[in-house]
C-alpha cells in the first residue's frame, strides 16, 4: 500500500519510528515481532500508538503547512482539555467510552484512564494533566498516509493542451479513523448516510468527503433528518455536500454563500444578509434547514420571469 | 485498563524470555517455514483457501479465500485456536490422504462439483478414505465450515473480512452511523 | 495474611450479589464483595461479535477465560467431557463487576403470581420436583419495584393486560418500536393477542445521572459505550462503594467456606488476585454466585459437620438445575425488515404465560434481540445447506429480511439436572470444579411445540413467506438463565434454604442468587433475581437492626 502511496518518498521510520528511535510503543512492537516469530504466535498488526501519531503531526506540517494553519483555526483542533474538561458539558452528560470515538479515536486507554471522575458531579482532571493541551481530533482521524496517489509533480508541459486532462482525481487521503478496528476506511467506502424527514427520504450529497462528517455528526438510530447530531442541510439546501459551504480543515463555512449566490444574484438579493444563522446565532431560520416558507411566510412568490400560474409554479412547493 | 504505552506484564516477561534463551533458537530458524503463514504450511493454505472458496463461493462479492479465510484460520490457530492444531494437522493430513485415495489427484485440481461432492461426503461422515484418526471427517469439516464463516462475517481484526466486506454485501452500515443527540441547534 | 473481619461478605457481584451488598452497607453492615473477574469496560472488546456473549467462539468477552476455567459435563449417552467456558455446554455465566448485567439484553421482567405457585396453579407433574415458592409475588412486589427504580427499568406496564399488579409505574417511559415490531404490533393485534414494548434495564431517557440509550445493534451480548444499559456495575455496586462501608475484591476467587471446629461457618477462603491465598471472616456470608457455581461452593465446603457440603444434609444442593427452553419461529420476508435500530427486541406478548391449553406455565414470546451477521450464518430452514452458493445467497437475500419470534419456556424442575463437584478435575486454581449432568423433562417439549406454534402463526400473519419453527433438545438446560440449584422452601428436607434464602442447618449463611428459584417462571430472570437480592437483603438488614447477630 505504502509503495503505491503518495507519500512513498518518506521511508517507514519517518512515522513508524526504529526500535530505538521511537519510544516505547516503538521498541516494544518490533521487539514483540521477534517473540512472535519465535513463539508461532500472532503479531497483530503494525501500528502507531497516539505519541507516534502527534508526533507526526510535525511531518505533516512540513508539507501541508497551509492546512494545518486552517484546522488550527477551525473546531476541529479542539484539545483534550478543551473538550473533556467542559463542565458545562460534564455536567449536563456523563462522559463514556463512545465519546473517544470522536473525540480521541487514537488514545490508547479508556475513559477511565483519561478523565476523572467520570460522573456528572466536577471537578473533573485529566488523569495525565499534560495531555491537555493535545488535540484530540489529529490530521490521522480523516486522513490517512497509505493511500494510492501521486505525489504532487509539476505539470507536462510536452502536451499543453492535455495538462487539464491529465489531472486525474486521484484517490484521496480522505478516510476515518475506525477506532475500534483501528483501521482506516475509505470516505467513499464509509456507509451513506439514509435520512428520512417523516416517511420522506431526504436527498444526501453524495460527495464521499461527507461521509467522514456523518460518522460524528450523525442522526440517531431512527434516522430522522434533524435528530442526534444530524445537521445534513435539508430546506432550500437540501442535497449539499457540508463541504459546499464548509471548509474541509478549518470548517469555517463563512464567505462561501458567494460560491453558489453570486453578490448580483439571480434574484437580487444579498442572501448573506438574510435572517438566517448564516448572520445572526438567534435566529430561528438554520441555515442548513431554512426552506422557502421560513422567509415567504405568506406563499413562496413565483420566479421571476415565470408565468404565475404555470406549471413550473405549482410543481415547486 | 491504563493507558497502554507501557510493556504488559506478560509482554515483559516474553521479552525477557527472548533475551536469555530464544537467541540461540536463531540457527534453528528454519528455511521450511512459511514467509506469509504463522502455524500452516504454504501447502496447507493453498488447500484450506480452495476449500473456503467452496464454502463461501466467490461470486460478485468475494469469496472465502479472498474475504481472508486462510489469514483468519492462521491467526486464531496462532491464538485461541491453539487448542485446535492437532485437529488441523491431522484433518488436513486426512484431506490430502483421502483426496489422493478417491481421486488420484489433489483437491485443488478436482472440479468444482467433485471438489463439493468431496465435501459433502466429509460433511455427512461417509468418507472412507483417508484415515481420519485425530479428528472425524465430520468434525472437522464442521470446524472447517464454522472458521471460514467467522472470518467471512466476523470483524476483520481477527483477520479475515478486510474492511467488513461482508457487511457491504449484506447492507449493513459499518460503522454505524449513530448520533448520540446532545446540543439542540 | 489476616484480613479485618467484616459483618458481612458476599461472594459475587452480579445482578443478586450487587444488591445485596448495596442493601447491607446502606445499612450500616461493613461488607466485603468478593468477585472473581474484574471491572469491564466497553473498550476491551467494543462490537467484536465473535467474542460477545452470544457467540463466544474467540472467547468470552467478560469473562472466565479458557486458560483458567473448565467444567465437567456427563453427556446423556454416559460419556463424561472436559469443556471450556467458550463452549456452550460449559454454561457460561459472565465473570466480571455486575455479571451478566454488563451485557445482557437488559429485559427487566416481573414474574407473574403464578410463577411462585406453580403446583398450586397447575398440580403435580410426573417426573418434576414442581412446587411452589415459600414466598409469594405479593412479598416481592416491593422488591421489584425498589429494583425498577433503583437500578433502572423503562417500560409501560398498562399495556399488558396479564402483567401481576404493581404499587407504582416504571421509571422511564418506554422505548419506540423498530420497524420489525410495528409490523408485528399489528398482525398481534389482529390475532386478537395484546403486545406491548418489552420493559428494559436501560436508559429511555436520560436516568441516573446516565444518558439515554442511543439503540445500537450491539447491545445485547455487549457492554454500553455509553452506559446507558442499567446493571448492578453501574448503579447499586457504585452505590454500595459510596457509602464507605463496603470494599469491592475483584479477581478473587473463592475456594471454600471455612468452617469452625463447633461447625460455625467463620468466613471464606480464596485466591487473591495474585493467586495468594486469603482468608476472610465475617458475621455473615452470602453466596451470590449463579446457580451453577453456588452450589460449587457448597459443595466444596464439607467438614465432620458438613460431610457431603453445607446446606447439603438432604442432597439437595446442586439439583433441579433448570434454564429456559427457549423457543419459537423464523420467518422470512419479501421486503426488507431490518431498519438497524438497536438492540433488536422491543415488541412482546405475555397472552402465553399462563393458563393456556396444553401447556403448564408458558412464556413471553417477543421479537429477537438483533441477529448479527456471523450469529445468522447458522439460521437456515430445515434442511437447508449450510454452506455453498446457496448459503451465501441466503445470507444476502434475508438478512434484511427475517423476523425471529421467540420466547422463554417455563421449564418443570428436574431433581436429576444438576450441579456436582467433579472428584478428579481441578481448576487452574486446584479447586474441584463444576460436574454438569441431567436432561430436560419431557414436559418441556409440550411446551415448546405449543409457543412455537403460536410464534409461527405470528410471523405467518405478519406477512412471512416462510416460517419454521425451533425448538430446543431434550438435553441439559441452564444457561445464562440457570437457576433452581438452592431452591428455597419451608420443608428443610426438600429444599436448601428457608423463605428468607438462608441456608438450613446454618445460622448465618444465606444465597441470593437464581440458584434459590422454585421454578424459574416463563421470563428473563434477572429482575427477580435482583429482587431477590433486596429480599434477601432487606430482612438480613432489618434482623441487624434488631439485634440478631446470626449466630
Amino acid at each position: 500500500m505504502w509503495a503505491r502511496s503518495g507519500h512513498r518518498d518518506f521511508p517507514c521510520k519517518e512515522c513508524h519510528g526504529t526500535a530505538l528511535g521511537g519510544g516505547v510503543h516503538s521498541l516494544k512492537e518490533k521487539s514483540m515481532m521477534l517473540v512472535h516469530h519465535f513463539t508461532e504466535s500472532s503479531p497483530g498488526r503494525i501500528t502507531l500508538d497516539e505519541r507516534q501519531v502527534l508526533e507526526m503531526m510535525d511531518n505533516c506540517r512540513r508539507c501541508h503547512g497551509t492546512e494545518y494553519a486552517r484546522w488550527i483555526s477551525g473546531g476541529h483542533s479542539a484539545t483534550y482539555g478543551a473538550i473533556f474538561l467542559n463542565g458545562k458539558h460534564n455536567a449536563a452528560e456523563q462522559l463514556n467510552a463512545d465519546c473517544l470515538r470522536c473525540h480521541g479515536m487514537f488514545y490508547g486507554g479508556t475513559i477511565d484512564s483519561l478523565v476523572t471522575p467520570v460522573s456528572r458531579k466536577g471537578p473533573w482532571s485529566l488523569r495525565d494533566a499534560g495531555r491537555s493541551g493535545e488535540p484530540a481530533i489529529p490530521c490521522l482521524a480523516c486522513h490517512r498516509i497509505h493511500t494510492e496517489g501521486s505525489p504532487a509533480s509539476a505539470a507536462g508541459y510536452d502536451d499543453p493542451g492535455g495538462i487539464f486532462y491529465s489531472r486525474r482525481p486521484a484517490e484521496t487521503a480522505a478516510a476515518f479513523y475506525d477506532r475500534y478496528e483501528k483501521m482506516y476506511i475509505r470516505a467513499s467506502a464509509l456507509p451513506p448516510l439514509r435520512l428520512r424527514e417523516g416517511t420522506r427520504e431526504v436527498k444526501v450529497s453524495d460527495d464521499p468527503r461527507g461521509r467522514i462528517c456523518f460518522q460524528c455528526h450523525a442522526p440517531g438510530a431512527f434516522h430522522q433528518a434533524g435528530s442526534a447530531d444530524d445537521r445534513t442541510p435539508r430546506g432550500v439546501h437540501e442535497g449539499l455536500s457540508c463541504l459546499a459551504c464548509h471548509d474541509g480543515h478549518s470548517n469555517d463555512a463563512g464567505e462561501s454563500c458567494i460560491n453558489c449566490h453570486p453578490a448580483i444574484s439571480n434574484c437580487g438579493l444579498d442572501v448573506t444578509t438574510m435572517h438566517t444563522t448564516f448572520a445572526e446565532k438567534g435566529s430561528p431560520h438554520n441555515i442548513h434547514f431554512v426552506r422557502c416558507i421560513d422567509c415567504h411566510t405568506k406563499g413562496i412568490p413565483p420566479r421571476r420571469g415565470a408565468r404565475a400560474s404555470g406549471p413550473d409554479a405549482r410543481e415547486r412547493d | 485498563m491504563p493507558e497502554g504505552s507501557g510493556l504488559s506484564r506478560r509482554d515483559f516477561i516474553k521479552l525477557a524470555a527472548l533475551g536469555t534463551g530464544a537467541l540461540s533458537f536463531l540457527p534453528g530458524c528454519a528455511p521450511s517455514r512459511s514467509r506469509e503463514w504463522i502455524f500452516l504450511s504454504d501447502t496447507d493454505a493453498a488447500l484450506l483457501g480452495v476449500v473456503a472458496d467452496r464454502i463461501i463461493p466467490p461470486d460478485s462479492w468475494p469469496g472465502g479465500k479472498e474475504n481472508g479465510a486462510v489469514r483468519f484460520i492462521d491467526t486464531q490457530l496462532a491464538g485461541p485456536y491453539r487448542r485446535f492444531r492437532s485437529d488441523y494437522r491431522s484433518g488436513l493430513d486426512a484431506m490430502t490422504a483421502a483426496c489422493s485415495g478417491k481421486y488420484g489427484r489433489k483437491f485443488e485440481s478436482l472440479a468444482p462439483q467433485e471438489q463439493d461432492s468431496f465435501l459433502r461426503a466429509m460433511e455427512s461422515g461417509a468418507l472412507r478414505e483417508g484415515g481420519w484418526t485425530g479428528v472425524s471427517s465430520g468434525k472437522f469439516f464442521a470446524m472447517l465450515r464454522d472458521h471460514v464463516m467467522q472470518a467471512y462475517y466476523g470483524s476483520p481484526r481477527h483477520g479475515g473480512n478486510p474492511g467488513y466486506a461482508s457487511y457491504k454485501m449484506l447492507g449493513i452500515d459499518y460503522p454505524p452511523l449513530i448520533g448520540q443527540n446532545r446540543y439542540r441547534l | 495474611m489476616k484480613n479485618r473481619h467484616v459483618n458481612a461478605l458476599v461472594v459475587g457481584a452480579g445482578a443478586g450479589g450487587g444488591v445485596i451488598a448495596s442493601v447491607l452497607s446502606n445499612a450500616g453492615l461493613s461488607v466485603v464483595l468478593f468477585e472473581r473477574g474484574g471491572w469491564v469496560s466497553f473498550d476491551d472488546h467494543d462490537n467484536d461479535e465473535l467474542l460477545s456473549q452470544r457467540t463466544t467462539v474467540l472467547g468470552n468477552a467478560f469473562g472466565p477465560d479458557d486458560e483458567r476455567y473448565r467444567r465437567v459435563v456427563i453427556n446423556e449417552d454416559g460419556s463424561t467431557e472436559i469443556v471450556y467456558p467458550s463452549d456452550g455446554a460449559y454454561n457460561n455465566v459472565a465473570a466480571c463487576v455486575g455479571s451478566g448485567t454488563v451485557s445482557y439484553g437488559a429485559m427487566a421482567w416481573r414474574f407473574m403470581a403464578e410463577d411462585f405457585t406453580m403446583k398450586t396453579t397447575y398440580g403435580r407433574v410426573e417426573g418434576s420436583t414442581l412446587d411452589d415458592w415459600p414466598i409469594t409475588y405479593a412479598d416481592l412486589e416491593h422488591c421489584y419495584e425498589r429494583a425498577e427504580w433503583e437500578i433502572g427499568v423503562a417500560g409501560d406496564s398498562s399495556l399488558n393486560p396479564f402483567a401481576a399488579p404493581r404499587k407504582k409505574q416504571y421509571p422511564m417511559p418506554p422505548f419506540a418500536y423498530n420497524k420489525e415490531a410495528t409490523l408485528l404490533e399489528s398482525a398481534m393485534k389482529r390475532l386478537g393477542l395484546h403486545p406491548f414494548p418489552i420493559p428494559m434495564l436501560r436508559n429511555s431517557v436520560p436516568y441516573s445521572g446516565r444518558p439515554a440509550c442511543i439503540r445500537r445493534r450491539t447491545c445485547c451480548g455487549f457492554a454500553c459505550p455509553i452506559n446507558a444499559k442499567c446493571g448492578t456495575h453501574n448503579t447499586v455496586i457504585p452505590a454500595a462503594l459510596s457509602t464507605g462501608n463496603c470494599e469491592l475484591r475483584t479477581n478473587c476467587i473463592v475456594s471454600a467456606l471455612t468452617i469452625d471446629g463447633s461447625g460455625k461457618i467463620t468466613g471464606v477462603e480464596y485466591f487473591n488476585g495474585e493467586n495468594g491465598k486469603e482468608e476472610q471472616t465475617a458475621d455473615i456470608i452470602v453466596i451470590a454466585a449463579s446457580a451453577t457455581e453456588t452450589p460449587r461452593l457448597l459443595l466444596n465446603s464439607t467438614s465432620k459437620h458438613f460431610p457431603s457440603g453445607v446446606g447439603n444434609r438432604f442432597d439437595w444442593v446442586g439439583r433441579n438445575l433448570q434454564g429456559h427452553a427457549y423457543t419459537g419461529a423464523f420467518g422470512l420476508f419479501e421486503e426488507d425488515i431490518f431498519d438497524d435500530v438497536g438492540p433488536g427486541a422491543t415488541l412482546a406478548i405475555s397472552d402465553f404465560s399462563h393458563h393456556n391449553p396444553g401447556i403448564t406455565g408458558g412464556g413471553i414470546l417477543a421479537n429477537e434481540f438483533t441477529r448479527l451477521p456471523y450469529l445468522f450464518s447458522n439460521i437456515r430452514p430445515p434442511r437447508a445447506r449450510l454452506w455453498g452458493e446457496e448459503h451465501k445467497e441466503f445470507q444476502r437475500k434475508y438478512f434484511r429480511r427475517n423476523i425471529q419470534v421467540v420466547g422463554p419456556v417455563q421449564e418443570m424442575p428436574f431433581f436429576d439436572s444438576r450441579v456436582q463437584v467433579d472428584p478428579a478435575v481441578r481448576d487452574s486454581w486446584g479447586i474441584p470444579v463444576v460436574r454438569l449432568s441431567g436432561h430436560r423433562h419431557g414436559r418441556d417439549a409440550e411446551g415448546c411445540e405449543f409457543l412455537s406454534g403460536k410464534a409461527e402463526m405470528i410471523l405467518k400473519e405478519a406477512g412471512a413467506f416462510r416460517t419454521w419453527r425451533h425448538v430446543p433438545g431434550g438435553g441439559l438446560s441452564g444457561g445464562q438463565h440457570q437457576a433452581g440449584t438452592c431452591r428455597m422452601g419451608n420443608d428443610p428436607r426438600s429444599s436448601v434454604t428457608d423463605r428468607f434464602g438462608r441456608v438450613h442447618d446454618t445460622p448465618n449463611v444465606f444465597i441470593a442468587d437464581a440458584s434459590l428459584h422454585v421454578t424459574n417462571g416463563g421470563f428473563n430472570p434477572a429482575l427477580t433475581i435482583m429482587a431477590l437480592g433486596y429480599w434477601v437483603g432487606e430482612h438480613i438488614a432489618s434482623e441487624w437492626e434488631r439485634g440478631n447477630r446470626f449466630s
